[in-house]
């Protein structure tokens, strides 16, 4: 063998030793190490460090389980992420879905119904009541409440002063943020007046508390949805009216998710339509004395439903041990307790899941207290329990809400026609429903 | 060095695993999306359902894509332009005698070492429409930007960022083809009174046609491939649509649907086609006058 074949041979030999090094080592259990728990979550900055308090709280009192808690990207990361882990035979144990992935959990075929996780244990009237209709399908929890939350109106008390506004009355419906924002902008208190987060959640709350429905189906809760209603004339004339605020240059238009908190604090504009689980860090960063209220509705409608519930559930994943269902069973009884219900709560501005934390924060006068964190809570039990109000499930609803924030961006941006861009991302996510329903068989 | 193989076999048990992971980790999948790209299918459940070439009927029939196509055109074109004329004059101001000229040239190519993600973060916080330093610099001129509400702004915030990422890349190359451009024939040159810009229009240009010619293949395949996560983690395709590039529709498609994975394989290979021709087509037309040393 010439010298540069045998050199040759060596190195190849090489890469079949590195290779072997790099592939996963095999690792074996011993019988008495702590069950694993994986926990995907979505919870980034000051949240995920809250997660992770109440995951060390449980791996301490519960040495015989190990919680492992990852951030595994945003709502919509986590949810492709866990499904394609799932397909691949590497899911989680526990995974948090935000809302919009309810119809793909469900229809996955990946998830094991939390009542089953909890062998029928579960007791679900322990939650509050629109939380439980949410999550609830045919009457039945099919995921862990966890991080509830719905929108509400953030507002910068010192600005309205300024604006020679009453701090103390925020405005009650579209045609007074107008004119209030008018006045904010008019007068110099700050650039502009108004701005959201989540821009298409909330044009589906404005459907929810307007008592609107958003799609067929009753909203896709009694069958599979075919049909999305937001180009009704009620959703136009939403459009319309964010279109002429913006037109008129009091809508700082901050991007799909949270990025307008920054300049809300800074003080770039007066109001914030945003989630309400931004409350805990909006209230640690802001300078000025911060107001929340009911959000706005739109001047000729009744408001008479609730607001629709966001936010997260947990979800237990499919093709587990019984021992690792059993381990997930005590992580969600640890998490529904009412101290680490009160502890959630208070730290990000989230729903307590349950009445009995609602009542113990009464009792403490948390509420008395912190009226800002009653805001959320006056508002999702202002209205009545109504189809529409339980807010939709759909089909692939992450690309829906893709395809809606879009049509909204090209209205209050682009200034293109309200009617037009609702009736083009209506008609393509109909399609979508379409695809969807198509494969559901 | 010419080495005679023993034996016909041998070769080719040493490129086998060369083969072995081309074969696994692109042809497979290459197959894969051909396959897919025939079906609607439920990523999450498996279900497939044959639809033959309405993935692709589709695709050109929807505005979304459309949209895509032409936006990922001026971003490419811009993106390609602006980063050739820019390194290619940084390079030739860098490659002059000067003092400190190593600082200079590790200073100018290191934009290369980040991610297109995190030159996105640099660029969004410089420009950040309510705290961006930037931002305050172009309002004391009078130039309102804001890329979260303007098209043509995202625009060209995306390809900025684009571009200055794709600088160090370029210029280590212009510097290196520079490099190898003979002295004598350029001080000949300038003895027979050929000045400067005669001199780099005439003799240096031509003699960077390599260079230049690999750049623009190379600068085109980032524009159109590897621009996601800028996209991602700025504008997310907004406002509307104005930043959508085919990379980050079918991102879109493939991964945040779940039940689109078949539009987006057909996506996958139309850019394929498109960037296999664009570049077939730029080789042909630039080699032509290419003069290899």
């Amino acid at each position: 063998m010439s010298k540069v074949v045998r050199r040759m041979l060596v190195t190849a030999l090489l890469v079949v030793v590195a290779l072997s090094l790099a592939a996963p080592s095999l690792s074996v259990t011993a019988q008495d190490e702590p069950v694993t728990i994986n926990f995907w979550h979505a919870m980034s900055g000051s949240r995920g460090e809250v997660v992770q308090a109440q995951v060390d709280e449980f791996n301490a009192a519960n040495p015989d389980i190990n919680v492992v808690a990852e951030f595994s990207g945003s709502y919509a990361e986590t949810l492709t992420k866990a499904l394609a882990a799932y397909s691949a035979g590497e899911a989680p144990d526990i995974v948090q879905v935000y809302e919009v992935g309810t119809r793909t959990m469900l229809d996955s075929g990946a998830i094991v119904p939390v009542m089953e996780v909890s062998g029928g244990e579960l007791d679900q009237s322990q939650f509050v009541r629109p939380i439980l209709n949410y999550y609830a399908i045919d009457d039945e929890l099919r995921c862990m409440p966890f991080n509830s939350s719905t929108a509400m109106l953030y507002y910068n008390k010192d600005l309205f002063e300024a604006a020679g506004l009453d701090p103390e009355q925020p405005p009650q419906t579209f045609s007074e943020v107008f004119e209030m924002g008018r006045q904010i902008v008019d007068s110099g208190a700050a650039p502009y007046a108004i701005s959201f987060g989540w821009p298409a959640w909330i044009l589906e709350q404005m459907f929810g508390m307007h008592d609107q429905l958003l799609a067929d189906a009753d909203g896709g809760r009694t069958g599979l949805a075919s049909e999305i209603y937001f180009n009704s004339e009620f959703g136009v004339q939403v459009l319309t009216e964010w279109q002429r605020w913006a037109d008129e240059g009091l809508l700082f238009y901050g991007g799909r998710e949270y990025s307008a908190n920054d300049p809300f604090i800074a003080g770039e504009f007066a109001m914030l339509a945003q989630s309400t689980s931004s409350l805990g860090g909006i209230e640690n960063a802001v300078e000025f004395e911060l107001g929340t209220a009911f959000l706005p509705a739109l001047d000729g409608y009744e408001r008479t439903g609730n607001n629709v519930v966001g936010g997260g559930c947990l979800w237990t994943m499919a093709g587990q041990t019984e021992e690792e269902y059993d381990a997930v069973w005590r992580f969600y009884q640890f998490l529904s307790q009412t101290d680490q219900s009160v502890f959630w709560h208070k730290e990000t501005g989230y729903f307590p899941a349950t009445n009995a934390a609602v009542d113990a924060l009464e009792e403490e006068g948390w509420f008395d207290e912190n009226p800002n964190f009653r805001t959320a809570f006056d508002q999702i039990l202002a209205g009545n329990d109504t189809v529409a109000s339980r807010g939709v499930l759909l089909g692939d609803f992450v690309i829906i809400r893709d395809i809606v924030g879009a049509a909204i961006e090209d209205a209050v941006v682009n200034g293109v026609d309200p009617q037009e861009a609702l009736d083009a991302a209506v008609e393509e996510s109909n399609q979508v429903l379409e695809d969807y329903a198509a494969l559901a068989g | 060095m010419n080495i005679v193989f023993p034996n016909r076999i041998l070769p080719y048990l040493l490129l086998a695993p060369s083969i072995l992971l081309v074969l696994i980790f692109f042809l497979y999948p290459a197959v894969q999306s051909v396959d897919l790209s025939l079906y609607l299918v439920n990523r999450v459940r498996d279900v497939k359902v044959y639809v033959g070439m309405e993935n692709f009927q589709r695709l050109f029939e929807s505005d979304a894509y459309l949209n895509s196509l032409q936006v990922t055109g001026l971003f490419t074109l811009t993106v390609v332009v602006s980063a050739l004329v820019i390194s290619l004059a940084l390079a030739v101001g860098a490659s002059q005698p000067i003092r400190g000229f190593g600082v200079y040239r590790t200073l100018l190519i290191w934009t290369y070492a980040l991610s297109p993600a995190i030159a996105g973060v640099i660029w969004a916080l410089l420009t950040d429409p309510a705290i961006g330093v930037l931002t305050e610099v172009l309002e004391s001129f009078g130039i309102a930007f804001n890329w979260r509400r303007s098209n043509t702004d995202a625009l060209l915030f995306v390809a900025m960022a684009a571009t200055w990422k794709i600088l160090g890349y370029d210029i280590l190359f212009f510097l290196a083809g520079l490099k190898n451009i003979p002295r004598d024939v350029l001080e000949a040159a300038a003895i027979d009174g050929a000045g400067a810009w005669l001199r780099f229009r005439r003799m240096v240009l031509p003699l960077l046609r390599p260079t230049i010619l690999f750049l623009v293949i190379m600068n085109t395949l980032y524009a159109s491939f590897e621009t996601f996560g800028l996209i991602d983690i700025t504008t997310q395709g907004g406002p509307g649509r104005a930043t959508d590039l085919l990379i980050y529709r079918l991102y879109l498609d493939g991964f945040r649907s779940s039940s689109r994975i078949g539009l987006a394989s057909a996506q996958s290979i139309v850019l394929l086609l498109m960037v296999a021709t664009l570049t077939i087509i730029q080789y042909r037309f630039i080699s032509r006058r290419t003069f290899y040393q």
